[in-house]
C-alpha cells in the first residue's frame, strides 16, 4: 500500500498585494497553502525580503554593513546600494530617529529624505517609522503625500493612530497599509476591520501581526502566525487573508545576544555573526510561520534567507 | 478522535482501588484521556476493555527513548501539528555531525561540548553526535571511533548502512542506547534484526517519500516499531516536504506507518555554509524536525535556536517563568535603584533588555507572580502590596542598602500600601510600557534623583 | 409664501445667475475655450460627483446647465424635489465661481481662499476621518454683532472645527483684525452666496477620495456626506432666497441649517434640518447637537496632574484638607441617563459649599451625580460608567477615592487645595474622562457636584437609593428568557486559542468578570472588541440550552474550532474554559452528583484531583464533558447544570467557598426544590477528601442527588 499523502490544499488563498511600481514591483500573498507547503500545491508568490536602512545613516552599524555601503555618503547613495544587494527585492526606510524620546529628528527632515531614498530607487519602498504613535501618524501622513504614485507600503497603523495612518495612506495617496498589531489575532483581525471601516480596500492592507527575536517571547509570534493562517485558509476568514510582513532586523540585531560586545561575553566569539545568526535564525522561524515578507539588514543574512527562499518555493 | 476521560471511565473498574497510583478511578481516567498515564497501569481493566481502549488511546506517533542516564532523551509523541492546540510533548534535538574520517577529531568532539550554557532553567548543550559512517573505513575502525565517540557522554547516532560495519559498533556501544541509522530499501532486514538484538532505536530512510513509506511498513511487519525517519538529503524543498507530511500524515490522517519521530541532517543539506545550517535548524525547529544534525554549533548559531526551542516547546498555558531574585544589571550594587517587575519570562526579558539599554545601575527584584503579565498578575492577586513588601523585606533589606523601588507603571494602583507596608521606603511610580524606561530613567539620573 | 416656494425661488434665482455668467463668458472666450479650476483632477468637482461626468469646455457648461442642472429643478412640493433643486442650485453656484476662474483669472486674494485644490483637500480629509476635525460650520451673513461673529467663531475653533466663512461674517472678521488662514481652521470662502459651494466642493471631494464614491452614484454620495462629513449651516438674518436654495442644498446632503431669522423664516423650521434659534450665543451648542458632533475632550481643566501613576496614592488623615465620608453622613455618586434636552454639555454645577468653606480636616458629606444624554445611551450602562469613577478620581494628584455607590470615601490633600483643587474638578475630570471613553454612547454631559448636607441626605435617599434599588432589581430579574441576545467574550483567547465564552445573564462569564450588562456595554461601546451580539433564535433544545445560531457564532469565534455548545449541560457539549475561571466543577460518579472546587482551594477533593489538576485538563478551550470552569456567581444560579437537574446536584464544595455562596445558593435551593438550608448537606474537605466518607456523608443527610437519574 503506497503513501497516500492528502493534500492539504484550501480553497481560500491569501490576497495579493503588489507594492512599488514598474518591473520592480513585488506581489505578496497569493497561496492557497500554509508556509512552504508546495506540495500541496505551488506557492503563487515567493516570500519577499526587504533591506532595511535608516535615517541615523550607517553610524551605529556592524563592521559587515558599513563595508557593504562603503563610500556611500547620502541616503541616495545607500539606497541604492541596498536595493542592489543580492537577494533584496525591496527597500525599507526606517525613521528610527525621529523618536520624540531620541533625536526627534522633524517631520519636515524626515520627508526630505523620504523623497530623496524613494528618487533614487525603482525597487518597491516600505516606510517605517518611530513607533512614537503620535509622531509616526503625523510623518506617515506627510510621507504619503510625498511619496505619491510609488505605491510604497506604510509600515504601520496601529490601534492608537490607525485612522490617520489609514486614512492618509489609503485613502488620501493611495499607498499601501501596514496593520500592526501586538501578537493576537483578535487584535490584529480587530484592526482590519476598523481600517475596512474608514474604507480602505482590503486589498491594499498589509499585516504586521507582531514581532520579537527568536528567545523573545517567539511561541507567540508563531501561534499568532499559524491561527492567522488557519482563520484565513480553512475558515476563509477574510478579514485575516492579508499578507503578513516581519520587521526582523529590528527585533533581532537589539536583543543581548547580538549586542554584547566581545569583550564582555568572549566565550560567545564573533559579535557580527552572532547577530548575523539571530536575524537569520528569526526571519527562518517567521517564515515557517506564515510571513510572506521579512525585513532584514546585514548582507549575509539577505544571501542566506534569499537561498533559502529560493530552494523552498 | 481522542476518547473523552468519562468514556474511559465507564470502562474502569469504579472500585477506586488506588493500585494503578491515582486515588480515584476517575482521577485515573482523565490522566489516561490527556495521555499522561497509560491503560494498562489499571490492573483491573477488563481484556475487552483494555482491547478497545488500547487502540483508541495509543497515541497517533510512538515516543521513542534514545540514550540512557542524563543523555537519556525523548522523541515523538506529539498529538498536535500546531502548538497552539496543545502543547509539544519532545523538544527538537540538535547533534553535530563527525565522519569516522575526520582529519581533526578531537577538535571535532571538543568543539561539540562548546556550547553549554543555562537559559531560564534549561541545559542547552548539543546532545547528540551524528557519527557518519564514510563507506571505506573497516567495520573495526568505525567501532573505534564511535567508542572514542562515546567517551563525550552525548547521545550517538550511528549513520552507517553497512550492517557488517554496524555490527561492530553497536558491539561497542549498544549500552548506552544509541540510534542505528543505517535501514533502507535494500538493507532494511538485517539492520532491523540487528537493531532489535542490540535493543537500539533504528532509523529508516528511503530514496523519496514513497519508498520511505513502504519501507518502514516492511520493518513495521518484521515486528520492529521502535523507529525514527530519516527525511533525507536529496535538496531541502524535498527534506522539509518529507517532514512536513510524515508528521502530517501521522496527526491529521492518523497513518501510524509514519508516526514516527524524524531526523534532518541539515549538515547534508547546506555543507559548508553554516549561515544557511542555521536558518535550516531553526525551519525544522518550527517544522517538525525532532533530530536535527548539523556540521557544527557555535554560540552565534546556538543562542537563537535553542531560545527559539524554548520558547515554541513551551506550554501555551503555563507562561515561562524566571526565579525569583535579585538581578543587579549594569554593574548595579548594593547602593543602586531597585525596580520591581513579575517573574513571567517574557516581562523579564523585556524589562532587562530596557533597563541594560539605560546603563543605569540598578538591581531588579523579581518576586514569585506566578509567570503572570503584571496585570494578569494583579488581577489574579500574585502580585499585591503583601507580596512586593515580602519579598523586599525578606530578601532585599538584607543585602541591599538603597530605599528606592521603582514599581510598574500599571500597578501604580499599589503604591500607597507598598508604601504603608515597607516603611522607609520611597515607592516611586515607572512609566506604563517598558520602552519608555530607558528615558526615564536617565531623566532620573539626570536630575540626581538616583 | 412656503420653505418650498422660497427655495424653488432661490434655486430659479441662482439659475438666472448662472446663465448670465456662461452667457458673459461664451461671449468673451467662445464654446471651445477651455474651463477649469485650480489644482483638481475632478472638475468640475461637484457637477462631476452628482453625474459622473467632467465638464472641460465652456459649450460643455452650457449645455450641463441648461440639460441636467436644469432637470433637476422640477417644482413638484415633494422633499425629494426640493432636494434636488436644492443640489441644482449648489451646482448652478459651482459655475458661477467656477466663471470667475475663465482664462486663469485668480478671483480670490488673501484673506479670502475661494476654491481648495485636491491637496488641500487630501490634508483636511485625514483629520476629518480620524476626527479630529469634529466638525465643519458654514457661516453665512454677517452676524448682529462684530464681537458675536467673533466669539461664534471662536467658540467653533475652540472644538478644533474647521470653520468656512462666507458672506458678511468675512467683513466682520477682518475688521476684528480675526487671524483667519487654512492652517488655524478658520477660512473666509468668499464675499457672494456662491463661494459656499467650494465648500461643498469640500464635501463631496472628501467622499470621491476617502469614500471610493463612484461619481454619479448620487445616493451613496449623500449618504457618504450624512455619515462622514459633520458640515452644518449657521445663516444669520435676514436669510435671501438664495441662501435658502443653498440650504435645501446642504440639507440634501446631510447639513442641517441653523438661523436666526425668525420673521422671514418663521413657522418653517423642520426638526433636525431647518432649526430656528434666535439667540445667537446658542448657536454653537445647537448645532452641535443637530449635526452629532462629536467634539473630542483634550484637556481635563484641572490644577493638579492626573495621571494613573497617582492612582494608588493614600492621602493620610494628617495630609489631609477635608474629607467626605459616606460611613459617617450621607454620600453617593450616581449616574443618571437624561434626555437631550435636560442636559447641557459641560455645564458643573457645585451646589453648597466649596472646599475652602470646610474647616481643615474636617469631615462633610458629597454628592456628584454625573447627568449623561446620547442616542445609544441606555441606562444597563449607567453602573459601568460608576464603576470607572474609583479609578477616574484616584488618578488625580492629591485625590483618594474609596468604595462606590453610596458608601464612599474621598480625600483631598492639602498640597492639591493649595494648588487650587475645589469642588468644581471632581466635575471636570469627570465630564472629560466620561465623554472620552464613553463617546460611542455619551453626546452630552453634565455633572453636578453637592456639598449641601441637607441636599446629599435628600438626594441619597429619594434619589440614588432607589435608583441603586432598581439597577439590582433589575439584575435578579434579568433572566436567559428575559432578553433577545446573549454575547460572546474571546478576551481570553490570547491564552486559550479556542475558548468562547457566552455570557447570558444567569452564566456570567467564567472569570466571574464580565457579566451580561458588562458584555453588552462593551460591545456598544467597542463594536469591533471582544464582545460581540449572539442571537438564539433557532432553538436545538430548549433543555440543555442549544441553539443553532449559538453554535454558529461558537464555530466563527473559535475559528473552527469548536462546533457544539450547550449553555445549561456540563454532559453534552459543555461550554469550554480559558484558564481563568473562578471555580471548576467536575462529576462525582459514587455520588451521583457534581463537586466543585475554586481556585483559591489548595487541597484535595473527592475527585482525587486538586484543582490544579482539574484544571489543567479543563482548561485550555478544550470541551471536557463532565467537567466545566465557572464563575463563583454561577453556583447559585437556576441555570447551573439545569440539563442535569440543577443545583440539587452539588454534593462537595470547599468550606469557605460553600460559606460565600451560602446565602444565595440556599435561597435557589427553596425556591427551586423547597429544601431548607441546603448547603447543611453539601459535603466539605472537613468532612471529606474521598469519595466513600463523602457517600457515607450524603447518606445520612438524605443528599437530594443520591436519588436523581444517573449523571452517565
Amino acid at each position: 500500500m503506497p503513501f497516500n499523502g492528502k493534500s492539504g490544499k484550501f480553497n481560500a488563498a491569501i490576497r495579493t498585494v503588489e507594492i512599488g511600481t514598474g518591473d520592480k514591483a513585488v506581489k505578496l500573498g497569493g497561496e492557497n497553502v500554509l508556509p512552504f507547503y508546495t506540495f500541496d500545491a505551488p506557492i503563487e508568490n515567493a516570500p519577499k525580503i526587504g533591506v532595511m536602512i535608516t535615517d541615523m545613516g550607517l553610524e551605529n552599524e556592524v563592521a559587515g554593513i558599513k563595508d557593504y555601503y562603503n563610500g556611500c555618503t547620502s541616503f541616495a547613495e545607500i539606497a541604492k546600494k541596498a536595493e542592489e544587494m543580492p537577494g533584496a527585492d525591496f527597500v525599507v526606510l526606517r525613521f528610527e530617529g525621529a523618536d520624540p524620546n531620541g533625536e526627534n529628528k522633524s517631520v519636515e527632515d524626515c520627508v526630505a529624505i523620504a523623497k530623496e531614498v524613494g528618487d533614487a530607487i525603482t525597487a518597491p519602498l516600505v516606510i517605517e517609522g518611530c513607533k512614537n504613535v503620535e509622531k509616526d501618524a503625523e510623518l506617515f501622513a506627510k510621507v504619503a503625500e510625498a511619496l505619491q504614485g510609488k505605491n510604497v507600503l506604510i509600515l504601520s497603523a496601529r490601534e492608537e493612530n490607525y485612522k490617520g495612518v489609514a486614512a492618509a495612506a489609503g485613502l488620501a495617496y493611495n499607498q499601501k497599509v501596514g496593520a500592526e498589531s501586538a501578537v493576537d489575532i483578535n487584535l490584529a483581525k480587530q484592526l482590519n476591520v476598523l481600517i475596512g471601516q474608514l474604507g480602505v480596500d482590503q486589498g491594499n492592507v498589509v499585516m504586521n501581526v507582531g514581532s520579537a527575536a527568536a528567545g523573545y517571547g517567539f511561541e507567540y509570534v508563531v501561534s499568532t502566525m499559524d491561527r492567522i493562517k488557519a482563520a484565513a485558509l480553512s475558515q476563509n476568514d477574510a478579514q485575516l487573508q492579508m499578507p503578513i510582513i516581519t520587521p526582523v532586523a529590528e527585533e533581532a540585531w537589539s536583543v543581548k545576544e547580538a549586542m554584547a560586545s566581545e569583550a564582555d561575553m568572549p566565550e560567545w566569539g564573533s559579535q557580527e555573526e552572532r547577530g548575523i545568526d539571530m536575524e537569520v535564525e528569526t526571519a527562518a522561524a517567521v517564515l515557517a510561520s506564515g510571513s510572506n515578507a521579512v525585513i532584514l539588514k546585514h548582507p549575509t543574512s539577505v544571501a542566506t534567507i534569499s537561498k533559502l527562499i529560493k530552494e523552498l518555493v | 478522535m481522542a476518547l473523552k476521560g468519562l468514556d474511559i471511565f465507564k470502562l474502569t473498574p469504579k472500585t477506586n482501588c488506588k493500585e494503578c497510583g491515582s486515588p480515584t478511578c476517575m482521577a485515573f481516567a482523565m490522566k489516561v484521556a490527556q495521555g499522561a498515564v497509560d491503560i494498562t497501569k489499571c490492573p483491573h481493566m477488563s481484556d475487552d476493555a483494555l482491547a478497545t481502549l488500547s487502540e483508541a488511546t495509543a497515541p497517533p506517533m510512538k515516543t521513542i527513548k534514545v540514550g540512557t542516564g542524563d543523555a537519556e532523551y525523548t522523541l515523538g509523541g506529539e498529538t498536535v501539528l500546531f502548538r497552539h492546540e496543545k502543547t509539544y510533548v519532545s523538544k527538537s534535538r540538535y547533534a553535530v555531525s563527525v565522519s569516522c574520517c575526520e582529519e581533526n577529531m578531537d577538535a571535532k568532539f571538543e568543539a561539540a561540548k562548546a556550547v553549554d550554557y543555562d537559559r531560564i532553567g534549561e541545559r542547552m548543550h548539543v546532545e547528540m553526535l551524528y557519527l557518519d559512517y564514510c563507506g571505506d573505513c573497516d567495520a573495526a575502525g568505525y567501532a573505534e571511533f564511535v567508542k572514542k565517540a562515546a567517551e563525550s557522554g552525548k547521545t550517538l547516532v550511528l549513520g552507517c548502512t553497512n550492517v557488517d560495519v554496524a555490527k561492530a559498533a553497536l558491539d561497542v556501544c549498544k549500552d548506552s542506547k544509541p540510534i542505528l541509522d543505517g535501514a533502507d530499501a535494500s538493507n532494511y532486514e538485517a539492520m532491523s534484526k540487528l537493531a532489535t538484538e542490540a535493543g537500539v532505536v533504528l532509523g529508516v530512510r528511503g530514496a523519496d517519500i514513497n519508498e520511505l513509506y513502504d519501507t518502514v511498513a516492511a520493518i513495521e511487519k518484521l515486528g520492529n516499531k521502535n523507529l525514527v525517519l530519516n527525511v533525507g538529503t536529496a535538496s531541502i524543498k524535498d527534506a522539509f516536504a518529507t517532514t512536513v507530511q510524515i508528521r502530517r500524515a501521522a496527526l491529521k490522517n492518523t497513518d501510524r506507518t509514519f508516526g514516527y519521530p524524524s531526523i534532518v541532517n541539515v549538515g547534508k543539506l547546506a555543507p559548508g555554509d553554516a549561515a544557511m545550517q542555521a536558518a535550516l535548524a531553526s525551519l525544522f525547529t518550527v517544522k517538525y524536525g525532532s533530530i536535527i544534525v548539523m556540521e557544527g554549533m557555535n554560540y552565534a548559531q546556538a543562542l537563537p535556536l535553542y531560545g527559539l526551542r524554548q520558547n515554541v516547546f513551551t506550554d501555551p498555558q503555563k507562561p515561562m517563568k524566571v526565579e525569583p531574585g535579585i538581578y543587579a544589571l549594569n554593574g548595579g550594587d548594593e547602593n543602586s535603584v531597585c525596580l520591581t517587575t513579575v517573574d513571567f519570562a517574557l516581562t523579564y526579558f523585556v524589562v532587562s533588555g530596557e533597563l541594560e539599554r539605560s546603563g543605569v545601575p540598578c538591581n531588579l527584584v523579581i518576586s514569585d507572580a506566578g509567570g503572570l503579565s503584571v496585570l494578569t498578575a494583579w488581577a489574579a492577586g500574585k502580585l499585591s502590596s503583601t507580596s512586593v513588601s515580602k519579598f523586599i523585606i525578606e530578601n532585599v533589606e538584607p543585602k541591599v542598602k538603597s530605599r528606592k523601588l521603582i514599581i510598574p507603571g500599571k500597578v501604580a494602583v499599589l503604591k500607597g500600601d507598598i508604601e504603608a507596608k515597607l516603611p522607609g521606603w520611597e515607592v516611586i511610580v515607572a512609566p506604563n510600557e517598558a520602552v519608555q524606561l530607558v528615558k526615564f530613567l536617565k531623566d532620573m539620573q539626570a536630575n540626581g534623583e538616583i | 409664501m412656503t420653505l418650498f416656494d422660497r427655495a424653488f425661488g432661490g434655486s430659479s434665482e441662482m439659475y438666472a445667475w448662472a446663465e448670465k455668467s456662461v452667457a458673459e463668458a461664451l461671449e468673451k472666450y467662445g464654446a471651445d475655450a477651455a474651463v477649469s479650476l485650480p489644482s483638481t483632477a475632478y472638475s468640475l468637482p461637484c457637477y462631476y460627483a452628482v453625474t459622473g461626468e467632467k465638464l472641460t469646455t465652456l459649450g460643455e457648461v452650457k449645455a450641463a446647465l441648461e440639460g441636467k442642472i436644469k432637470e433637476m429643478m422640477t417644482r413638484k412640493e415633494r422633499l425629494h424635489n426640493v432636494f434636488q433643486a436644492g443640489i441644482a442650485t449648489a451646482l448652478a453656484a459651482e459655475i458661477i465661481e467656477t466663471m470667475k476662474y475663465m482664462d486663469g483669472a485668480q478671483p480670490y486674494e488673501e484673506p479670502y481662499v475661494g476654491h481648495f485644490t485636491d491637496a488641500m483637500i487630501r490634508e483636511l480629509g485625514v483629520p476629518l476621518v480620524t476626527g479630529d476635525i469634529p466638525g465643519v460650520p458654514v457661516i453665512i451673513n454677517a452676524a448682529p454683532s462684530v464681537e458675536e461673529a467673533v466669539a461664534l467663531v471662536k467658540s467653533y475653533q475652540a472644538q478644533g472645527n474647521f470653520v468656512t466663512c462666507v458672506g458678511g461674517i468675512c467683513d466682520q472678521l477682518i475688521e476684528a483684525g480675526y487671524n483667519t488662514g487654512f492652517n488655524v481652521r478658520v477660512t473666509l470662502m468668499g464675499k457672494d452666496i456662491t463661494s459656499a459651494a467650494h465648500v461643498v466642493s469640500i464635501a463631496l471631494r472628501a467622499a470621491l477620495i476617502f469614500g471610493n464614491i463612484t461619481p454619479g452614484d448620487l445616493p451613496n454620495l449623500m449618504k457618504y456626506t450624512f455619515e462622514r462629513v459633520f458640515a452644518f449651516v449657521n445663516a444669520f438674518a435676514p436669510v435671501d432666497d438664495l441662501t435658502v436654495g443653498c440650504g435645501a442644498g446642504a440639507i440634501a446632503f446631510g447639513f442641517p441649517v441653523i438661523s436666526n431669522d425668525m420673521e422671514s423664516l418663521k413657522g418653517m423650521n423642520v426638526p433636525k434640518s431647518l432649526i430656528l434659534q434666535p439667540d445667537t450665543e446658542k448657536f454653537n451648542p445647537t448645532s452641535i447637537e443637530a449635526r452629532d458632533v462629536k467634539i473630542k475632550v483634550t484637556d481635563i481643566d484641572i490644577p493638579v496632574a492626573f495621571a494613573s501613576a497617582f492612582e494608588g496614592e493614600i492621602i493620610r488623615r494628617g495630609d489631609m484638607q477635608v474629607e467626605f465620608d459616606g460611613s459617617r453622613v450621607d454620600c453617593f455618586e450616581l449616574v443618571q441617563t437624561k434626555e437631550a434636552s435636560e442636559v447641557e454639555d459641560h455645564k458643573i454645577e457645585v451646589i453648597g459649599p466649596d472646599l475652602d468653606e470646610f474647616e481643615v480636616g474636617t469631615k462633610h458629606s458629597i454628592g456628584y451625580i454625573v447627568e449623561v444624554a446620547g442616542r445609544n445611551m441606555q441606562s444597563d450602562f449607567e453602573p459601568v460608567f460608576e464603576r470607572k469613577f474609583h479609578s477616574y478620581l484616584n488618578c488625580i494628584e492629591g485625590v483618594m477615592h474609596t468604595g462606590q455607590r453610596d458608601m464612599i470615601r474621598v480625600r483631598v490633600g492639602k498640597a492639591a487645595f493649595e494648588a487650587g483643587f475645589r469642588a468644581k474638578h471632581i466635575g471636570e475630570v469627570l465630564y472629560a474622562k466620561i465623554k472620552n471613553e464613553f463617546d460611542a454612547v455619551v453626546d452630552k454631559c453634565q455633572v453636578k457636584v453637592i456639598t449641601d448636607p441637607e441636599k446629599c441626605t435628600e438626594l441619597r435617599h429619594n434619589l440614588a437609593i432607589p435608583s441603586f434599588d432598581k439597577r439590582d432589581d433589575r439584575l435578579r430579574t434579568l433572566t436567559d428568557e428575559s432578553v433577545e441576545v446573549y454575547y460572546s467574550c474571546i478576551l481570553c483567547q490570547a491564552f486559550s486559542p479556542s475558548h468562547v465564552c457566552v455570557v447570558t445573564p444567569e452564566r456570567l462569564g467564567l472569570c466571574g468578570a464580565v457579566s451580561w450588562l458588562d458584555a453588552k456595554a462593551t460591545n456598544e461601546l467597542d463594536p469591533q472588541g471582544p464582545c460581540q451580539v449572539i442571537t438564539k433564535e433557532r432553538v436545538i433544545d430548549e433543555r440543555t440550552g442549544e441553539y443553532e445560531d449559538v453554535n454558529e457564532a461558537v464555530k466563527m469565534y473559535s475559528q473552527g474550532a469548536l462546533e457544539n455548545v450547550s449553555l445549561y449541560s456540563i454532559m453534552e457539549n459543555p461550554m469550554t474554559s480559558c484558564g481563568c475561571f473562578e471555580c471548576i466543577c467536575g462529576i462525582e460518579p459514587f455520588s451521583n452528583g457534581v463537586i466543585i472546587a475554586n481556585r483559591e482551594y489548595a487541597g484535595m477533593t473527592p475527585l482525587g484531583m486538586t484543582f490544579p489538576e482539574l484544571a489543567s485538563m479543563t482548561g485550555g478551550g478544550v470541551q471536557t464533558p463532565g467537567f466545566m470552569g465557572h464563575g463563583k456567581h454561577f453556583i447559585a444560579s437556576k441555570k447551573f447544570m439545569k440539563a442535569e437537574g440543577g443545583i440539587e446536584r452539588i454534593v462537595w464544595m470547599p468550606k469557605e467557598l460553600k460559606e460565600t455562596v451560602a446565602e444565595r445558593l440556599n435561597e435557589s435551593a427553596k425556591e427551586l426544590y423547597g429544601i431548607e438550608n441546603f448547603t447543611d448537606m453539601i459535603g466539605d474537605e472537613t468532612i471529606a477528601e474521598d469519595p466513600e466518607t463523602l457517600l457515607e456523608f450524603l447518606t445520612e443527610k438524605g443528599h437530594p442527588a443520591l436519588g436523581m437519574d444517573p449523571m452517565m
